[in-house]
């Protein structure tokens, strides 16, 4: 009779814990979001209806504005440098993917002065970047 | 009746019975507060990082100079004006005819090749319209240039 039945302790969700979970996620969230900062141009994306996601591991962007100004890493760059960074990037990692950001009403020359230095440094495929549809 | 006199230390004694209410205090790692206000933070952030995800066409590019030899009758020429306007066969047409035109040669011919030449101040919003109409019909040999202007 002098023995005492051990109670059971129900299991339980310590709640103080949470704050750090929730601190921890906050830092790898703001973390991500400075690996994926990008200098944006600021430019009027062309409309596509049959798009498909073209990012890939290692990108590469380039901006065109409505002036036909080129941009590079959010700075101002002459075709004759960009030609020198691409050839860079190309040789460092082959299989990085060249994104062309291009203003809609900018005209078609801007465009195609890039795509003729990819053909040269025989680049084999490009992305021509449209509205992202949730957008 | 006579009243006896109270000194300081029965009344301190008499006052100590009376308790009054205290409200506890909570602690603010305890209270789940700290939780709350973190969660806010992470969708802020959510809601705030942007995480760019690039979405567009592919194009293969051929090398500079390189040619390939086609069959004539494989071919639907096309050509984009500076205003966006298309002419085919020296005729002005819409997109929605254009599109229909490639569905039929591709029926026809399953290797049409179609060729693009287009006016180099032409908007790039027009230039994109044909690739996205292209990857709708699914050709597989789409080529495009540049025209040339003569100084």
């Amino acid at each position: 009779m002098n023995i005492k039945r051990r109670l059971r302790r129900k299991p339980f969700v310590p709640i103080n814990s949470m704050s750090d979970i929730a601190f921890l996620l906050l830092i790898f969230i703001m973390l991500i979001s400075l690996i994926n900062y990008r200098q944006e141009i600021k430019i009027d994306y062309p409309e596509g209806e049959y798009q498909e996601v073209t990012q890939a591991d290692k990108n590469l962007e380039i901006w065109v504005d409505r002036a036909g100004a080129v941009f590079y890493d959010g700075a101002q760059v002459t075709l004759s440098y960009l030609e020198a960074e691409i050839a860079d990037a190309v040789g460092q990692d082959p299989s990085v993917r060249i994104h062309i950001l291009a203003d809609k009403n900018t005209a078609f020359r801007n465009v195609n002065g890039l795509l003729e230095i990819l053909k040269l440094l025989q680049h084999r495929a490009v992305s021509l970047v449209v509205k992202d549809p949730s957008e | 009746m006579k009243s006896l006199p109270v000194s300081f230390f029965q009344l301190k004694k008499l006052t100590m019975h009376i308790t009054t209410k205290r409200k506890k205090r909570i602690d603010v790692a305890e209270s789940g507060v700290l939780s709350d206000i973190a969660f806010l933070l992470i969708i802020f952030f959510i809601v705030i990082a942007v995480f760019n995800v690039n979405t567009g066409f592919i194009l293969g590019l051929p090398r500079k100079n390189s040619s390939k030899i086609v069959n004539v009758e494989d071919i639907v020429k096309a050509r984009l004006e500076q205003d966006g306007s298309l002419l085919y066969e020296n005729r002005r047409i819409t997109l929605d005819f254009l599109e229909n035109t490639v569905v039929e040669r591709l029926k026809l011919r399953p290797n049409m090749t179609f060729l693009l030449t287009i006016h180099p101040d032409t908007p790039y919003q027009y230039v994109v319209d044909i690739v996205n109409l292209v990857r709708k019909d699914q050709v597989e040999n789409f080529s495009f240039r540049m025209e040339t202007l003569e100084q």
